[in-house]
């Protein structure tokens, strides 16, 4: 009954750290921030969204499901350790190719500051 | 779109498709045939062995077909306007990480391969995510570190020794006087039973699919991400 709470509460939080991701990454101005919002959201939420199905694979113990659960768990690393990365290879191609960073006075219509 | 609703529920067990006695018969018969609990693995390399020697024949050809398209020998074509490559400095996180995350993903790309008549996976997977392997460290610094490892010469020995080993399977079979592909005979060099040889050749041409794949899914990256120059690229 604990681990089901935990479950419910851990996957709700991942799911709403997705959800800031996407609407990051429809709402936000220019490609830096887009991909901060981007890389920062996904891995938060597939990192917790895949904590609270591994807990949930140990809610009723044996050695099969500490197999699975072991498995969700290196996933869980392989995401926490690709994704940032990929996140910084994107942006620093971004800059190599001249991405414009946006700023307050771009919205205003003002030059550059 | 009124057809529709006369097809059977999705995944009902008595639908005509899985009622009908061929799919109980490999349900049911698979294990004690092949000892493979994998019933996907066992019809793909057993009962139905013969089309997918020819599909990674298919994957072969496909290779070839690049290579003989997109590939460029000698001197550069002057018409073309030579496209500004983007010049890479080496990246040091991404880097870091490729040189950590490379060994780890070739290692899942052999356990895929070796667990294939186990769990999902197989020969096909497995040499996709190898060949992958091949094109993040193509990607993570260029196509020259990756071709020090797989050159192009390499690249289709590797290939071609894939089919050999698939269909070297078939011709011991045949040799061993048995019909082409009809693993159970092969009991006979392995030192098994009958149905446990069939398991063990399944995992054998699996491995021969691997080499294919893993070989041509490079081929086809590099020569698309290079223009058929094979120099540099991405």
């Amino acid at each position: 009954m604990i681990i089901e709470i935990i479950c419910i509460v851990l996957v709700l939080s991942g799911l709403l750290f997705l959800v800031g991701g996407a609407i990051g990454i429809i709402r936000f101005p220019d490609f830096y921030t887009r991909m901060h919002a981007a890389g920062k959201g996904d891995t938060m939420s597939v990192f917790l969204i895949l904590i609270g199905v591994a807990i949930y694979q140990l809610n009723d113990f044996s050695i099969a499901n500490l197999l699975v659960a072991g498995k969700i768990f290196f996933i869980t690393i392989f995401i926490m350790w690709a994704g940032p990365t990929s996140t910084h290879a994107l942006i620093k191609a971004g800059i190599d190719e001249g991405q414009k960073v946006w700023t307050r006075e771009d919205k205003k219509g003002k030059p550059d500051a | 779109m009124s057809a529709v609703s006369d097809f059977p529920d999705w995944g009902d067990p008595h639908s005509p498709a899985n009622s009908y006695r061929l799919s109980q018969g490999y349900i049911t018969e698979t294990f004690p045939e092949t000892s493979v609990p994998n019933m996907v693995t066992a019809v793909l390399a057993d009962y139905r062995g013969y089309d997918t020697m020819f599909e990674t024949v298919v994957i072969f050809t496909a290779g070839i077909a690049i290579i003989a398209i997109l590939r460029r020998y000698g001197p550069k074509d002057k018409v073309v306007p030579e496209q500004k490559l983007y010049k890479k400095e080496p990246d040091l996180i991404v880097e870091t990480t490729c040189r950590l995350m490379i060994p780890i993903i070739q290692l899942f790309a052999l356990y895929v391969v070796a667990h294939g008549h186990h769990s999902p996976g197989g020969g096909f997977q497995g040499g996709v995510i190898f060949g992958a392997s091949f094109i993040l460290l193509a990607l993570a610094r260029d196509l020259q570190a990756a071709q020090k490892w797989v050159p192009e010469n390499r690249i289709l020995n590797l290939a071609g020794i894939g089919i050999f080993i698939y269909s070297g399977f078939g011709f011991l079979c045949l040799l061993l006087g048995s019909n082409f592909l009809d693993y159970s005979i092969l009991h006979k060099v392995m030192g098994v039973t009958p149905i446990e040889a069939r398991s063990h050749s399944m995992l054998g041409v699996e491995i021969g699919v691997a080499f294919t794949v893993a070989a041509i899914m490079f081929s086809i990256y590099s020569n698309l991400a290079s223009k058929g120059e094979m120099k540099e690229g991405l």
